[in-house]
């Protein structure tokens, strides 16, 4: 082959990459596609993290639009979102948080310390203003697994008739809210 | 008042880069040597006033100004003083002026230490480094500046280091790894000023050889330290882990290995001088490139750093000038280069060239595993990901061609070799080979598994082969001592580096095979018992450090009933940010590492205990530490020093 053509090849190898990581720019990699989108919420029976009297069922949250945080104390993007959450509570916004607890492993079959955690939850909340309508307690993982949760913290965006709209990963602040649940609720709400 | 004089000791900073960019390009283009003759000391002018700047983000760290939202963000008045110092590179402003730091370092050395040097090839390897200072300062200034104020609202305390930076493996990571992609930039720098001089010979290969070892050197010794790093600071004893930010150091070390292999053989033998040049530009592209990766949030990592796409805009439009510009520049001028060398199939050169392909694979390997979930998304074909297994088998896969041809090809001469007589001595060297791996592998383990096998052999393979080749050369003269003097110091360098790849993979070979881990609920006085060592649970005590609290369990770890050592596995909460943190306890040791982690409290006074036997593991950074040692031995040669050699005057292939 000619040694100017071969000499172009590292070149126009640069330029095809270019193209992908100017267009990876502006996708956002934290985005997934789960399975769940445009599915129903799944059916789960969970108590509430602050009174395990209180059953939630999927059925008790069907009406309103709402979003549904994962979270936990432990996790420290979680924490950072609180107050934006909080704000977006005092715009109208529902949230409903998903406590997802790290600590805790079945494997040892031990007795959880709930009251431990309760008062960590109140102190953190406390601190950083508390965005939820309230809590459901997620101990074993089984609604979080349904709804295909990598970690911690992920929301979800539910319509009036329990249709997940939205699975986002990573934190919400101003831009990720602006940009992409912000339009959708514009829709809804139209 | 103080960051604004920070602020504008970095514009001044960036005008005398511009000009250090401009005047020796010019001068060089026109045969203006009053032009080229200005640039050393604008080059050391660059240095001390982006030093001042780093001196004044450090000092306002120090006096914990919060009004200044880097200090704010990264700082607290209550961390200790040396991590305080470390805030400054923990987050990405201050990581970024850190950058600055050692690129004009590196040019302001590069400016006094090549006196020796034409002054056209000169001015045109400073007015690179000159231009590249330029895009890193215009982008501090203008998109990431640490001196960005939070007026008139500040915060009477700052939201702390993120308390994983908060270790002494994370003090001098940032710096050496900087120093490596910087130093990376010397050998690009040297690169495009052949590729503009047009006059590819080896002088370029002889003058940018000392600079890539340096590099290298800090580059490896940077990933080396980040491993170790992340093995005593993660908690559950891992040491590498395919994320997008270690793959970003990755592809550079493994492209600058095959540029400095490459570089010898231009240098001593005046062939593959085009690729030479290409593999010098592509290690330093991937330096950028990671960057980009890193800074631009187009991957998801653990490494969570603040992500701005108009950031990521900024440093690609700058990966696209720089990297598009000089690949231009090589399509233009590679027609030109001849190579003048002759050689047939059993020859050092081959064996240099093969290795460069395995190298360069490699690194193609790391890309696309890094890259193609991206680009397989933007291609409408869905989520993907690729993990450790991958990675894992496509190097388990490379490194055994590689590590076979890695021992035998010391032994080739340049240009042509008989075969027999070698053929003869490798046979005896494998079985050799295979008789001390079967010796030490059976001797100590009851299970040996074809791969662990093959891992240790090939580590055994390359020291056995080294050495053999060292005792030839070493007994060729009459007296020993006279041969080890006429080994010149690349000879030292090389045997420094093969023997210490032979340390990591013997090392990651034997920990991946043979290390066991137990998770157990221990109350105060019981005991579990992993491998030869028994570990008694003394209890947990409360601990108070500066800015954390937190629990330490005391584990007395014996051996036949002696106390080998105690250890102290804590788990610590940090004040500012609420965020639990496990320090691991290690008892290290040449052949095996003891590391134990805290778990959570149970009920009744009990905790869950992990505990993990690592054997070998130390091996690893053994290695890594070899290996950054080669590049060290080599700037060590005098070749390097001398102001005018008489070869360089001949020129041989000029």
């Amino acid at each position: 082959m000619n040694r100017k053509l071969l000499g172009l090849i590292p070149f126009l190898i640069f330029i095809l990459l270019c193209v992908f990581l100017y267009q990876g720019l502006f996708g956002n990699p934290r985005e997934l596609q789960t399975g769940r989108i445009g599915h129903t919420m799944p059916s789960f029976t969970l108590p509430d993290l602050m009174d395990e009297q209180k059953q939630w069922q999927d059925k008790d949250l069907i009406g309103d639009v709402y979003l549904l945080n994962v979270w936990g104390t432990w996790c420290p993007t979680c924490i950072a979102e609180l107050s934006y959450l909080t704000e977006l509570k005092e715009q109208g916004v529902k949230i409903i948080g998903l406590y997802y607890e790290q600590a805790y492993d079945p494997d040892f079959g031990d007795q959880f310390d709930i009251n431990k955690l309760r008062a960590e939850v109140q102190a953190m909340l406390a601190r950083t203003g508390n965005p939820y309508q309230f809590n459901i307690l997620d101990l074993n993982r089984t609604l979080a697994l349904d709804l295909g949760v990598s970690g911690a913290p992920e929301t979800f965006l539910v319509d009036k008739k329990g249709t997940i709209l939205l699975h986002h990963t990573g934190d919400i602040n101003q831009r990720v809210w602006r940009s992409k649940f912000a339009p959708k609720i514009m829709e809804l709400t139209q | 008042m103080i960051p604004e004089i920070g602020y504008f000791s970095l514009v001044l900073a960036m005008a005398l880069s511009l000009l250090l960019c401009i005047f020796p390009l010019w001068g060089a283009h026109t045969g203006n040597l009053r032009l080229m003759r200005a640039a050393p000391s604008l080059a050391v002018g660059q240095c001390v006033f982006v030093l001042l700047a780093f001196a004044i983000l450090i000092y306002i760290t120090l006096t914990d100004d919060f009004t200044v939202a880097y200090v704010a963000h990264h700082s607290s008045s209550t961390l200790p003083w040396y991590y305080k110092v470390t805030s400054t590179w923990g987050g990405h402003e201050g990581a970024i002026l850190l950058w600055l730091v050692m690129q004009t370092l590196w040019t302001a050395v590069v400016a006094l230490m090549s006196n020796s040097l034409p002054w056209i090839l000169r001015a045109r390897v400073l007015g690179v480094l000159g231009f590249l200072g330029v895009g890193f300062m215009l982008y501090t200034l203008w998109m990431s500046s640490p001196f960005e104020r939070l007026l008139p609202y500040y915060p009477v305390e700052g939201r702390d280091l993120n308390p994983l930076l908060q270790d002494p493996g994370m003090i001098i990571h940032p710096p050496l790894l900087y120093m490596g992609y910087v130093g990376l930039s010397v050998s690009f720098a040297f690169a495009i000023a052949a590729l503009l001089t047009g006059k590819l010979d080896n002088t370029w290969a002889k003058w940018s050889r000392p600079w890539t070892m340096a590099a290298w050197g800090f580059l490896t010794l940077g990933i080396t330290i980040g491993s170790w790093w992340a093995y005593s600071e993660l908690g559950w004893g891992g040491w590498w882990f395919w994320d997008p930010v270690e793959n970003a150091s990755l592809m550079p070390w493994l492209v600058a290995t095959a540029l400095l292999h490459s570089l010898s053989a231009t240098e001593k033998r005046g062939v593959f001088k085009s690729w030479t040049v290409l593999l010098a530009i592509t290690a330093f592209s991937l330096c950028l490139l990671g960057t980009f990766i890193v800074r631009s949030g187009i991957i998801v990592s653990v490494h969570a750093f603040a992500t701005d796409p108009d950031r990521g805009l900024y440093i690609l439009m700058f990966l696209a000038v720089v990297v598009g510009g000089s690949l231009a520049l090589y399509a233009a001028r590679v027609a030109q280069v001849k190579s003048e060398g002759r050689y047939q199939f059993l020859s050092r050169e081959v064996a240099l060239w093969i290795n460069n392909i395995f190298l360069v694979v490699a690194m193609l390997v790391v890309l696309l595993g890094t890259l193609l979930p991206m680009i397989h998304k933007e291609l409408g074909l869905g989520s993907i990901s690729i993990g450790v297994p991958f990675f894992n088998q496509m190097f388990a896969i490379l490194i055994v061609p590689f590590a076979i041809l890695l021992g035998l090809a010391p032994m080739l001469r340049w240009k042509q070799n008989k075969l027999s007589p070698l053929v003869k001595k490798w046979l005896l060297l494998s079985v050799v080979t295979l008789v001390i791996t079967s010796a030490w592998l059976f001797g100590n383990y009851e299970v040996v598994a074809p791969l662990t096998f093959i891992g240790t052999a090939l580590a055994v393979w390359i020291v056995l082969l080294t050495l053999f080749d060292l005792m030839q050369k070493v007994t060729v003269q009459n007296t020993i001592s006279e041969g080890v003097k006429r080994l010149g110091v690349s000879y030292w360098a090389m045997v420094s580096g093969h023997i210490g790849i032979a340390f990591v993979i013997a090392g990651v070979t034997l920990t991946s095979a043979y290390s066991v881990e137990r998770s157990v609920r221990m109350l105060p006085g019981e005991t579990a018992t992993l491998n030869e060592y028994v570990y008694r649970f003394e209890g947990v005590k409360e601990i108070v450090g500066p800015n954390y609290t937190g629990h330490a369990g005391v584990v007395s770890v014996l051996k036949n009933n002696k106390l080998v050592i105690e250890l102290h596995a804590e788990k610590r909460l940090y004040n500012i940010g609420m965020q639990f943190m496990t320090e691991a306890a290690i008892d290290d040791g040449f052949f095996r590492d003891l590391y134990l982690a805290l778990g959570e409290q149970l009920t009744q006074g009990a905790w869950s205990l992990r505990i993990y036997h690592k054997p070998y593991v130390r091996w690893m950074w053994l290695g890594g530490l070899l290996i950054a040692l080669a590049g060290f031995i080599v700037i060590t040669d005098k070749r390097y020093r001398k102001t005018s050699a008489p070869s360089e005057q001949q020129g041989v292939g000029a």
